[in-house]
Order: structure tokens, then sequence, then C-alpha cells
């Protein structure tokens, strides 16, 4: 089975957020790039699926500029991924339409049983990309998935997909699109031979201008315009009583008539 | 002319759901007079619309409601083009669910439209719609345009006011589209189980979220934190070392690998805060921590702490609640 797993470089989660010059975008001065959040989770899972299914392979793609892309997939090549496609831009790419397209072009051109992705990533959260690569490739997509497994005997995958109100269980043949939530395992971390050794593995590259080609027809875009931090809070107000029924009490009335969010 | 404005609403009992009116709410402003077109899938003669049509909405149009084996976006995706086109559509509002995200990313992809999801607050801007919308799990806030002659919108729920009931002379026509497309074929539901186990509202459309971790200590006492969100009509959540105890499903988790809620009012009783908790929870508009541990990080994003023994504080809680409520 050929699985595809699409990343997105994103800020290492202890980043100190704030705005950049411009005001419009993070600060990335000195910001280290990194596979973090579902994404990782979505690496995870088709490293335990190629384990499990002889034969298969997975191939790393990812749409960004250098340096922060390629060193991304080199910590995917580091992690066991069979091979890594790097998708060029010139500048960093903020439009998740955009990279679902870009994404889309590229798999047209070598399909994949399964394409795996984040649910969502872990900077800008908007969750897209899944289901517009389902769209854009003419093929189921489901996100919010959990406990993706392969089913030998019927040839399907199982899995599980968490709506507000239900947990569904699926049964779908290949081809598939999946926006990962949670993998079988905690995320693997990549053993130091491993790493040096992906120093030296290729990285497949399409040009920044063949990608602009295929993307460029497109007209709806999203662009951002401002980045802010929200006012510090306070810290909570503590609530001082001699007996819990006093406590109870207080915060009962700091709800009702204070914060106005009592039922 | 005016903008086309369509919503698409979720049906939940026969009715639209709380998210389903606060976009309705939002497209009504927008709109300034103009018509809302409102989109469901289900049938007319099994739905209650009519406060929908208070919240603004003229017209509500059904699509055949998704047999099973289509109860996912891209099945749904021609119906909506159709009605899409008809309408002479520009702006697509919807809410922000497991199933308003997926719709919203295939739709935008076929629609040839800018997206967004997760959005807080959107006006009409110079170079086309601007929304805001939490970013980071909540650690800061974006403002994005959407420029090109068609967006597609995904409303975080609880994020607007449920709108005032207007004297509006309610939707004119409910009508029900040709079922357009062929359904993807594949895959297949085997089966559902609902999330919740208790009677409460779900997670993600709950006005109050009453959230229990670590300090609850076992499965058998975790029936307080329940006791507490049924006393408030509250959703329960969990912490991550709570389902990973397995005292309650992974379903109720709320943080960086279960769910993100935006509550009016968060309870976190017996939680200490972890990162990976409070960014599921941050944008709640009012969060109360209570905690044996004073120096708990919990307490440094919430608005009101009580430093105590949990179950101490929690049954008095419970019975002075159901003392003002009167039950």
């Amino acid at each position: 089975m050929e699985i595809a797993v699409c990343v997105k470089p994103v800020p290492d989660p202890e980043t100190r957020l704030r705005p950049g010059p411009d005001q419009r975008t993070l600060d990335v001065e000195g910001v280290k790039f990194v596979l973090a959040g579902y994404d990782e989770s979505a690496v995870e899972q088709a490293l335990l699926l190629r384990d499990q299914l002889p034969g298969s392979t997975v191939r790393a793609l990812a749409y960004g500029p250098a340096p922060r892309t390629p060193e991304v997939l080199r910590s995917c090549l580091a992690l066991g991924c069979d091979s890594v496609t790097h998708l060029e831009a010139s500048a960093p790419v903020d439009d998740p339409m955009a990279v679902a397209a870009a994404l889309a072009h590229v798999l047209a051109s070598r399909p994949a049983d399964l394409v795996l992705v984040g649910k969502q990533a872990l900077d800008d959260e908007e969750g897209l990309v899944a289901p517009a690569l389902g769209a854009l490739l003419e093929r189921p997509s489901f996100s919010s998935v959990t406990d993706l497994r392969w089913n030998p005997e019927r040839s399907r995958f199982t899995f599980q997909r968490s709506t507000d109100t239900e947990i569904e269980r699926w049964e779908a043949p290949v081809p598939l699109v999946i926006g990962l939530q949670q993998a079988w395992n905690d995320p693997r971390t990549a053993k130091l031979p491993n790493i040096l050794k992906a120093r030296r593995q290729p990285i497949d590259t399409v040009p920044a201008a063949t990608i602009e080609a295929a993307v460029a027809g497109r007209n709806g875009r999203s662009l951002p315009l401002k980045f802010e931090l929200p006012a510090p809070r306070a810290g909570a107000r503590m609530i001082d009583y001699s007996t819990p029924a006093e406590a109870a009490e207080r915060l009962v009335r700091l709800l009702r008539e204070e914060a106005k969010v009592f039922p | 002319m005016t903008p086309g404005l369509v919503v698409i609403g979720e049906l939940r009992d026969g009715r639209p759901t709380e998210a389903s009116r606060e976009a309705a709410g939002v497209a009504y402003q927008l709109a300034a007079g103009a018509p809302v077109t409102g989109l469901l899938f289900g049938s007319p003669e099994d739905s209650l619309t009519s406060s929908w049509a208070r919240d603004g909405i003229s017209e509500v149009c059904f699509l055949p409601p998704p047999t099973d084996a289509a109860r996912q976006a891209g099945a749904l995706i021609p119906g909506v083009l159709s009605v899409l086109s008809e309408r002479s559509a520009e702006l697509v509002l919807l809410p922000s669910t497991t199933f308003g995200r997926e719709l919203a990313g295939g739709l935008a992809a076929r629609w040839d439209a800018g997206a967004a999801t997760g959005v807080t607050a959107i006006h009409r801007g110079a170079a086309g719609w601007e929304v805001r919308r939490p970013v980071f799990g909540g650690r800061a806030t974006e403002t994005r345009s959407l420029s090109g002659p068609r967006a597609v919108v995904a409303l975080r729920p609880r994020a607007f006011p449920a709108p005032e009931p207007r004297d509006l002379p309610g939707a004119s026509t409910q009508r029900s589209m040709p079922e357009v497309g062929a359904v993807a074929k594949g895959p297949t539901l085997v089966g559902t189980e609902p999330v919740l186990t208790g009677e409460g509202p779900a997670l993600g459309d709950a006005t109050i979220v009453v959230a229990g971790g670590r300090g609850v200590r076992s499965a058998d006492q975790f029936h307080l934190i329940e006791e507490l969100a049924a006393a408030l009509d509250a959703a329960v959540g969990a912490s991550r070392a709570v389902t990973d105890a397995g005292w309650r499903p992974t379903s109720l988790q709320v943080g960086q690998t279960g769910r993100t809620v935006t509550p009016q009012l968060y309870i976190a009783v017996g939680i200490s805060g972890a990162i990976q908790h409070i960014v599921g929870m941050i944008g709640s508009r009012v969060i109360v921590a209570i905690n044996s541990d004073a120096s708990a990080p919990i307490f440094k994003v919430a608005d009101y702490g009580i430093v105590g023994d949990l179950f101490q504080i929690v049954p008095a809680l419970l019975a002075e609640i159901r003392r003002v409520r009167g039950r």
C-alpha cells in the first residue's frame, strides 16, 4: 500500500508568541519549525500501518519555504518515512486552500492509496486541508478520525470519527483521505543514528514555479492581516471563605451578579 | 447587488442547533435587510424551523438528509453547490463543528472560495470579508481577509450570542431541492454510539461545561462532576488524566488531543491546568477553578478560584445551585 502523509512545519510548541514587525503574522525570528501536534500523530500512524502491511511505503509531503520545510521533512525521514517530497515555495504559505490545491496537484500525478493528514495544524488550527484534499482528489474524506486500522480479510480500513454527539464507526476501501485525530500510540521519537542518516537522504523537490502555475487559477484567497496576543489574564480572583457553604454561596453570587453566566 | 448569503445549518432532534441559530443571527446582521437563505439536510415534515426564521432566515431550503453511507461532507457538496449557484451566493456561513469544518473545506475547494474556520468575528472589510479567529490554542488571535468572489466561513459555536427573537415574517417558503449528484461509493457506516452517557448537552455545543481532572481520584467519584453538570444543565468534560485512566471515555477529553470548547462558563474541578488542557478551554468566556493546590497553573487562566478540597466544595456548590435554581 502506498501511504502519503502531508505535514506542515509549525513553530515549536514552546515558542514564545509575539507579532512580527509588520504585525500581520507571528514573529518567526529565531523560531524553530518542527513536526508537531496532529501531524506528528499522522506520521506515527502511517509508519504503524506500513509495518503492519508488508510492501507498503510511506511518503511525506510538505509545502513551504526553505529551510523550515526541508528540515521538517528530514525529521520525517529520521522517524522512518521511506521518501519525502518538498513542494517548494518562495515565501511562507498562509492560505490553507492554496496548500490543499498544491498537495492535490502533486498527489494527482502520483496517487497514494491512503492520504493521511493531521486533522488540523498546531498553529492555524483551520482543519481545512483534509476535506479540501478529498474534494479535489474526488475521494472520500473523513476528519477527526481515531483508531484507523486495516482489515486484511475485508481489504478495508476501519476507523472511528467523532462528531459532536456521536462516535461513528466506519469501514472504507482505498483510496481514502483521512484527517487524523489520534494514532494508536504516542508519536515515536527519532533515534540519533537515524537523524544522522536522514541528513544524507535525498529530498524530492517540486519547483515553486510548477506549484504556482498549478494553483494560479484559484480565485478564493485567505490572507493574514493581523496577529495579536490576548490581553494577559489577571489571574483568578480567589474566593475567601471559612466554610465550603460560604465558598459556594460567594461563587454563585459572583457568577450571577458579576459574570452573569449563571443559568 | 446584494450578496447572496447562505447559512448551512445542522438539525438535532428536528430543530436547528444552537450553533446554527447563532450563524443565522450573524447572517441576518451581515445581510442588512437582504434575504438570507437557510440550508438544511432533512425534510420540512420532520423539522421545526420556525425558530430559525425568527433568527433571520428568510427562506429554508431542504436537501435530502444524508443516507448512512453519505454521512460525509463530500457526498453533500453537489447539492449545496446547486443551491449556491441558484442564489448567486457570495458567502456561506456554517457552524464550526466536526460536520461544519469538513463541509467548509470540501465546499471551498469545489466552489473555489476562500475559507476560514473557528471564526469568532466577521465583518465586511476593504478587500473582502475580514474574520477574526483564535490560533495556537487560543494563545493568539489572527485577523484574515477572505478576498475573491466567494467565501466559506465556519463560526465557532458560542462565540456569537444567541439571536434575539425578531418580529420577522418568518420563512416565506420551505422547499425541498432535488437530490443532485451521486453518493460516493465505498465507505459504509457500521455503527454509532452516543458520545455522552448522560442527559446533558453535547460538549461542543454547551453553554456551560463542568470538567473533572485527576483530583477527582476515581471513576466512581467522577459522578460528583456529572451531578454538578446536571445541576447546571452543563456538558461534562474531563482532562487527559481522567480519560487515560479510563474513568471516562476519551470523547469527553478537553485539550490538545481532545476537544476544544468555548462555552460561556467553564468550571475546572481538580484539574491542575497542564498546557495540554489549557489550549482546549482557554477560549471560554468565564473560567472557574476549584483545586486543592493554590499554586496550580489553572488559577493563572481562571477568572474565579477556590482553593480547597473538591469533595467538600462541590457538594456545597451543588446544594447552593439547587437552592438558587429552585430545584
